[in-house]
């Protein structure tokens, strides 16, 4: 039997106005699955779990259908709804204590359904009350306490206990591990497989990814009450196709992530319905929205178009007024305009040499919107030319390059500016970046002076100067007249900064940007920077020679020999499980702990058709000499590395991951 | 030039000499034909007299006074210097900056052109000119200028090469700038001091050329020039003629040249921001 959701929308009436809470949502759970709901505070999946079970407030409007037996469950009259409340569908309270009665010993909470609804005796009931401790971990001596003599961990299992207590088929838990420690957490994995295995259907509301990719069979992402992306949940972590899904992948701590959290840009909202009653009679309805925390605030919510659009990292004008429905993408379902996250940047087969000098041997890159991209490889292995033909600004010999879906070689000769307001360049040397002889008031304003066609005097000042505020430079008019040599390194860098960003760019190429700088203002710089990542949506290009860097601020990695790529992949991989040999020693070597004959020799052997990090390789063998090898996909696909022999010495992480 | 810029200017100290000298000078030329006490041309006095109330400087060997002399020959030598120091320094500027900017095939020719006149005799091909052609004093500044753009050229282009590979310029073409907005807003500025050194150098030249052609003969005889007046001045070296004929024109020469160089400095120092503190 499985039960289907059919449209359910969800809003609170607080007297004139009303929030929206769910908003036309699908779902269906099946027996013997894991349904899992994630998404941030607000984007009403507790709302969705008491609708289902009935038990939402006074206030609420319901429309929609959740079907169950043939029934819509929402037709029940109150009375038949309490028959299969608790009996068939159960649910898992978030907070522990606040769930229990003070008064009342917890053996007596838990049989207290048996009792009521099954005609129970207090002793015939004791049985069934231990096993079900028993079952959630629980020593059967702690039925006797009361509920503030609990941990959070024990209140919240015996909440678990309580709901399984008359058997339901579906089982909704609203976030069972939020308040429990790691070991207490693995004990509540494996118990919800076997519920799971005894033929349970469960909706596990949460924002614990890991719960999600552990447990969980298939994954709903929600966001202000709609379901933005619907996929198996192993592939919530590796592979998210809705920006909201990557968003949210790369704002959660997980274990073996590596790059520092960034959180998604700007703020969620609420939408709210206002009902004006004019005096001739009419009613006028209107929505806005409001950020959580704040008092009523103008702007009117998107009525139409996505909801996610004001804090998408790949927005076009269309997705404001376009009829988003869902794009089924493989095993996923998208609720995105653009088909899910789409590539910002597609190079293929990309050639570049200077004179006799092969500096880039026929590479693909491909950026994806909304993610950092770092290029890693030491002095000479083609990474800047790599960044500078990303960029536009170097032709390539042979190769296409694809930017925002155009051939950039046919935009850069039509209408080269246009481009260049699309990608913001960011220099390894700042101070030769910026003429001496302008002033900084001069330089941030520079773009918008090439570009002068649309701007005046007034709009490049107030520009400048909030961009300056965006670097968190002064703006003060004594600054704008300061001259770079009385600037600090930091300094003449956030103004790079700010040059790179005044027009807006979707695409931002950093070639080194903080290896000139010292450690301390490395760490603010990069900060700045990759807050404005978040901030702005930018799809970045970040070119470091230093691997400790790379994993502070990648979302995927390109470690680059010679002017090839010869390992590419999520920057936790690349880092944890290196997989080239050049890389392990990159790693090694960053750490210190490479061997020292592995560190002597630099540089790559650029002979035809063979692997460049050959005659440095402990593990070359003879295929090695004779081709260049082919590409090995690991980790699903995800993780690629040109390697006959792969190193997969501590690839055992990936079998227990599944 | 902002105001800010101009205060700074008016403070340094170098700027105010060379434009007192320079003001002076410009006085001097316009109010010449006032301040002259006779007609530079007339021959009418007692040749050789030494100073005198009524002649300040005395008489030429002539028989004309030589304070209307000096006046006369000032503006000339002046405007030669200007037409011929301006004229050849556009055109090197001109051949420098396209010759960096383009680059290639024209670079190419630009600069072996530029080796050929390297290569010839500004003075020998002068001498030629003047004697054959008899051409008026404007015309052989501008041959002047154009025997001497060589020089100006290479190195305006070899700094401008610098300057055009420098990262902030091609970082600028990588916002969009075009040729001209690189060439007005990064090349120019940078190559500025160029300029008005070699402004100053051209001048220096142009007016030595003046002295020179006239000392060899090859200028109108009659006509006035500070160069003329030394040419005629060291003829009567034996005399005790030197404080009041041979010295008026050499200091006059020597201020200009001096004022030149003071502006030039002070120019330099003022449109580079990394040198403006010391002053």
């Amino acid at each position: 039997m499985t039960m289907r959701i059919k449209g359910l929308t969800v809003s609170y009436t607080d007297g004139d106005h009303s929030l929206l809470a769910l908003d036309g949502v699908d779902l269906t759970l099946s027996p013997g699955r894991i349904t899992a709901l994630v998404g941030e505070s607000g984007s009403g999946k507790t709302t969705l779990g008491k609708a289902l079970i009935g038990l939402l407030p006074e206030n609420a409007r319901i429309r929609g259908r959740v079907c169950l037996d043939g029934s819509d469950i929402l037709e029940l009259s109150e009375k038949e709804r309490n028959r299969y409340r608790w009996q068939r569908i159960s649910m898992v309270f978030q907070d522990g204590q606040a769930g229990l009665n003070p008064v009342m010993r917890i053996s007596d909470q838990i049989a207290e359904p048996l009792i009521r609804r099954l005609g129970y005796g207090r002793e015939e009931a004791r049985p069934a009350v231990q096993r079900r401790l028993e079952e959630v971990g629980l020593d059967a001596g702690l039925a006797k306490r009361y509920p503030h003599e609990l941990s959070g961990g024990q209140a919240q299992r015996v909440l678990l206990a309580m709901a399984l207590v008359l058997d339901p088929e579906y089982l909704i838990l609203d976030e069972p591990t939020a308040a429990l420690d790691a070991t207490t957490k693995n004990f509540v994995f494996s118990l919800l497989r076997d519920l799971k295995a005894g033929g349970r259907s469960l909706l596990l509301i949460t924002h614990d990814l890991e719960l999600v990719s552990g447990v969980s069979d298939d994954v709903a992402v929600l966001y202000l009450g709609q379901i933005m992306e619907a996929m198996p949940a192993g592939e919530l972590l590796t592979e998210p196709m809705h920006p909201y899904s990557s968003a949210l992948v790369r704002s959660f701590p997980g274990m073996d992530t590596v790059r520092d959290l960034g959180g998604i840009r700007g703020d969620a909202f609420y939408r709210f319905t206002h009902v004006h009653s004019h005096r001739d009679g009419s009613v006028h309805e209107h929505t806005h929205v409001k950020a959580p925390g704040t008092v009523h605030e103008g702007g009117h919510a998107p009525l139409e178009g996505c909801l996610f659009e004001p804090r998408c990292t790949q927005a076009i004008p269309e997705c404001r007024t376009g009829d988003v429905g869902f794009t089924a993408a493989g095993s996923h379902s998208v609720r995105c305009l653009r088909g899910g996250i789409v590539a910002m940047l597609v190079m293929e087969g990309v050639c570049k040499s200077y004179g006799s000098v092969q500096a880039l041997e026929s590479t693909d890159l491909t950026l994806k919107a909304g993610e950092v991209f770092c290029i890693v490889g030491e002095t000479g292995s083609g990474k800047t030319t790599l960044a500078m033909v990303a960029a536009a600004a170097l032709g390539p010999d042979r190769g296409s390059r694809l930017f925002e879906g155009r051939d950039m070689d046919l935009w850069r000769r039509q209408d080269y500016r246009s481009l260049a307001r699309r990608i913001g360049i960011i220099y390894q040397n700042p101070g030769e970046a910026v003429s001496h002889r302008f002033s900084v008031f001069d330089i941030v304003a520079e773009p918008l002076r090439i570009q002068k066609a649309s701007f005046g005097p007034e709009e490049i000042r107030n520009r400048v100067v909030s961009a300056l505020n965006e670097v968190r430079l002064s703006s003060a008019p004594e600054f704008l007249k300061r001259y770079p040599h009385e600037l600090n390194m930091g300094a003449i860098q956030r103004l790079c900064i700010a040059r790179a960003l005044i027009h807006d760019p979707v695409m931002l190429i950093a070639d080194e940007p903080t290896s000139s700088l010292d450690p301390s203002v490395q760490a603010k710089v990069l900060k700045l920077l990759l807050g404005l990542q978040i901030e702005k949506g930018l799809t970045m290009l970040f070119v470091t020679h230093d691997l400790g860097i790379a994993r502070k601020v990648a979302d995927r990695i390109a470690v680059m020999l010679a002017g090839r790529v010869v390992e590419s992949g999520p920057a936790k991989r690349i880092v944890n499980h290196p997989s080239h040999p050049y890389t392990e020693m990159l790693v090694e070597s960053a750490k210190g702990t490479a061997a020292p004959s592995l560190r002597i020799e630099v540089g790559g052997n650029q002979d035809e058709g063979i692997c460049p990090f050959l005659h440095r390789c402990r593990f070359a063998t003879e295929r090695c000499r004779r081709r260049y090898p082919e590409v090995a996909a690991l980790d699903g696909g995800h993780h690629l590395v040109w390697c006959w022999n792969p190193r997969r010495s501590s690839s055992i992480m990936d079998w227990t991951q599944g | 030039m902002d105001f800010e810029t101009l205060r700074k200017l008016s403070r340094d100290p170098w700027f105010g000499a060379g434009m007192a000298i320079l003001s002076v000078v410009a006085a001097l030329i316009l109010l010449g034909p006032v301040l002259s006490p006779y007609d530079p041309y007339d021959m009418g006095f007692r040749p050789l007299s030494p100073p005198s109330s009524g002649h300040w400087l005395g008489i030429n060997d002539g028989g004309m006074d030589i304070l209307s002399e000096l006046f006369m020959g000032l503006k000339n030598t002046v405007f030669f210097g200007l037409i011929a120091a301006s004229a050849g320094l556009t055109l090197g500027a001109l051949v420098g900056l396209s010759s960096a900017v383009a680059g290639g095939a024209l670079d190419r020719f630009l600069m072996r052109m530029a080796d050929i006149f390297l290569a010839v005799p500004p003075v020998m091909v002068l001498i030629l000119v003047a004697a054959f052609f008899r051409p008026s004093p404007r015309v052989l500044a501008l041959a002047l200028a154009f025997l001497g753009w060589a020089r100006s050229a290479k190195v305006i282009r070899a700094q401008a090469r610098v300057v055009n590979g420098a990262l902030h310029v091609k970082a600028a073409r990588r916002m969009g700038g075009g040729r001209v907005y690189v060439i007005a807003r990064h090349l120019m500025p940078e190559i500025f001091p160029l300029y008005v050194i070699g402004f100053a150098a051209q001048l220096r030249v142009a007016v030595f050329m003046e002295a020179s052609l006239s000392f060899l003969g090859l200028f109108d005889p009659s006509r006035k020039s500070l160069g003329i007046m030394i040419h005629y001045a060291l003829r009567y070296y034996y005399m005790d003629v030197w404080i009041h004929w041979l010295l008026p024109p050499v200091v006059c020469l020597t201020l200009l040249i001096m004022a030149s160089t003071f502006l030039a400095v002070s120019l330099e120092k003022v449109f580079d921001p990394r040198l403006k503190e010391t002053v």
